[in-house]
């Protein structure tokens, strides 16, 4: 048996150090651990997954009943022009939304969010299709949909392979918020055919930026860094 | 007629613990009988299969009304025994593992049983747990096990009184006392990723412990409640803090010992035995008296019943009876949060010695409890005896071990042969 030297508690026979101390285990007599079992198994748990195989179910016979009724009304009863394309549009947006990240939860969250940026871009089309215009789609509804998806799928990397925690959220989310509002102006000076500056997304990129500074500058002292986390932690 | 009631309405602690589950937190303890011969989880199984439909408030799942949570009887399959993890009380999803809010784990010789506060206290889960160890015993063969003390007869039905809300039987008193909402120290660590519970288990001898205890002219429960609280002091002093506060436990009392009932599901109160350092420097044995005298005073049938019927008043107010379960769980969470885990600085629960039939003695070498993961980040103690061997388990979501390692080395100062366990994973760097 071992103690620690530190801490006067006799250590279990499989611990290479005190835990309560880190001092290492040094016992000349007792080498050859391999055999024993430890107090503790190695193997580390997960949150069980839920089950939402049923509400996907549910979602999906709902979208799908409201989509054919709704064609069917529109091909028989009300005939006057294409209605039913925006209800079957926004069953197929809820039902991207929703169900595959309820079923299949293991997918790539980028998958996802490509899916919807799709679905979206699908659904501006029944409308375009719908009231027979298509000049706003081109010009307007689909590039504002791709910088959305592209910002959101930035966002997402950024969230998962970079810094962590409630700070370096907060940073990617204004940086987020600044590309995307540029961008939006962007499109809607192109679209109105009017020289491309920056007006009222200036004030919201400006706003970004002084937030972005003072979330750099917590996150480069570690002192303030551990403030601000225990006031906001959650 | 039914064998069993439809549905339970959940008791007077177990309204709250819903309202602070988040993703990465469940109020989950768990309770561990070590055997003295390996685990045969498919008899186990058999064992879990047989045991559970006698405790009905267990076998259920947690379902929203509008105004309330309640228990429904739960008839899917399960719960499945699996093999233990090293991260012990995971947070538990009310709609996962078959909306069991039980889990049951074996590793080599130890039976672990998880649970959901919300389903019933420590007394409640030690009487699952020894009902279902018994069970697995017999149908190892040790037939001559008998029922009694903490093991149930699984062919009888369920006494009503097991299944009652015992709070609100003795919830009579004539004052309601406010409820104590100073704010205390709170421990500053660094947090552990999810997924991460670090267990520290002290092993060591009951009667060293009680010849300890009496040299400070205290009880075990009192003692080790000083030890905490002397621990905790000494790591404020260490944090070096600008503004020194008090420094409280939080330490649930068993109302069983006061108010007779068989009741299988919560029925505890809160005390907070503490010390204030901003009144000066308390040696060890002011520590001891300060403790020993709070609890002289304050754990008696009148305080206790007060205590719980402050607690019972606000249930059962008609305004609040009215409030839709959404904005009585957002309150709920807001005050726990801002009041109620500010009010003490670490927690720590004594089950006591723990009597089992002799004919089922032989074959038990020990008994753990771990009061799970603290809600924030500090470090919860929980402590159980079996014969003469005693167990203290630290469990926290924190990287350091400071408060352990200073409770432990106080034990060692006080003659206490401790052994420790635990499944802290060291860094690599600090092992050279």
């Amino acid at each position: 048996m071992s103690y620690c030297v530190n801490c006067g508690v006799e250590l279990d026979a499989t611990a290479k150090n005190c835990p309560l101390c880190n001092t290492p285990v040094i016992n000349p007599n007792e080498i050859k651990k391999d055999n024993l079992i430890p107090p503790f198994p190695k193997e580390k748990a997960q949150v069980e997954e839920i089950q939402r195989a049923d509400f996907g179910w549910l979602v999906s016979m709902v979208c799908l009943a409201t989509a054919v009724t709704c064609g069917i009304l529109n091909w028989l009863a009300f005939r006057h022009n294409l209605w039913s394309l925006a209800v079957i549009g926004a069953c197929v947006l809820l039902w991207v939304i929703l169900v595959p990240a309820a079923i299949y939860p293991k997918l790539t969250p980028y998958l996802y969010i490509l899916l919807d940026g799709a679905a979206m871009a699908l659904y501006l089309y029944l409308i375009a299709r719908m009231i027979d215009k298509y000049h706003w789609l081109w010009g307007l509804g689909l590039p504002l949909v791709v910088c959305t998806t592209v910002v959101v799928e930035l966002f997402a990397v950024a969230i998962r392979k970079f810094l962590k925690g409630i700070l370096a959220r907060g940073l990617y989310f204004f940086t987020a918020l600044a590309i995307l509002c540029v961008s939006y102006e962007i499109v809607i000076d192109l679209f109105r055919d009017v020289p491309v500056g920056l007006g009222w997304s200036a004030v919201v990129l400006t706003v970004c930026v002084i937030m972005d500074i003072a979330i750099i500058t917590t996150l480069s002292r570690r002192r303030l860094r551990n403030e601000v986390r225990r006031r906001l932690h959650f | 007629m039914p064998d069993h009631k439809e549905w339970y309405k959940l008791d007077l602690s177990a309204i709250v613990y819903p309202t602070l589950q988040r993703r990465d937190f469940s109020s989950t303890y768990r309770l561990s009988v070590l055997l003295k011969e390996e685990v045969d989880p498919d008899l186990l199984q058999q064992a879990v299969d047989v045991t559970l439909p006698r405790f009905p408030t267990y076998k259920a799942a947690i379902r929203k009304g509008l105004f309330w949570r309640y228990l429904e009887p739960n008839d899917r399959p399960g719960p499945f025994v699996t093999p233990d993890v090293k991260n012990p009380c995971q947070p538990m999803s009310f709609k996962a593992n078959n909306r069991y809010l039980l889990r049951v784990y074996y590793y080599h010789n130890r039976i672990s049983l998880e649970a959901h506060h919300s389903l019933g206290d420590g007394t409640g889960g030690m009487c699952v747990l020894m009902t279902m160890t018994a069970e697995y015993l017999r149908l190892l063969g040790h037939t001559e096990i008998q029922n009694g003390g903490f093991v149930l007869d699984v062919n009888e039905k369920p006494d009503p009184e097991e299944l009652e809300d015992a709070y609100m039987r003795y919830a009579n008193s004539k004052i309601c006392p406010p409820r104590p909402g100073e704010k205390t120290y709170r421990i500053r660590g660094t947090k552990e990723p999810f997924y991460t519970l670090n267990i520290i288990d002290g092993i060591m001898s009951t009667s060293e412990v009680a010849a300890v205890s009496k040299r400070y002219q205290c009880s075990i429960t009192e003692y080790f409640n000083a030890v905490l609280l002397y621990a905790l002091l000494k790591k404020q002093a260490k944090d070096k803090r600008f503004h020194v506060k008090p420094v409280r436990i939080a330490m649930p009392v068993n109302l069983r010992r006061f108010f007779p009932s068989k009741t299988l599901r919560n029925f505890i109160t809160m005390i907070y035995p503490g010390v204030d350092p901003r009144l000066g420097e308390y040696t060890f044995e002011e520590i001891v008296a300060q403790v020993h005298h709070y609890m002289r005073y304050y754990v008696n049938d009148k305080f206790l019943r007060a205590d719980i019927t402050t607690n019972a008043r606000t249930q059962s107010h008609p305004l609040i009876r009215v409030v839709p379960l959404f904005l009585k769980d957002f309150v709920v969470r807001q005050f726990y949060t801002k009041v109620q885990d500010r009010n003490s600085s670490a927690g720590l629960t004594n089950m006591g010695a723990l009597n089992v039939h002799e004919s089922m003695r032989p074959y038990i070498e020990r008994i753990d409890i771990c009061m799970g993961q603290p809600f924030s980040s500090r470090t919860n103690c929980a402590i159980i005896s079996f014969g003469d061997v005693l167990t203290v388990n630290f469990a926290s979501s924190i990287v350091e071990a400071d408060v352990e390692r200073y409770f432990f080395r106080k034990l060692v100062k006080d003659g206490i042969h401790v052994k420790v366990e635990s499944n802290r994973e060291i860094p690599e760097a600090s092992e050279s």
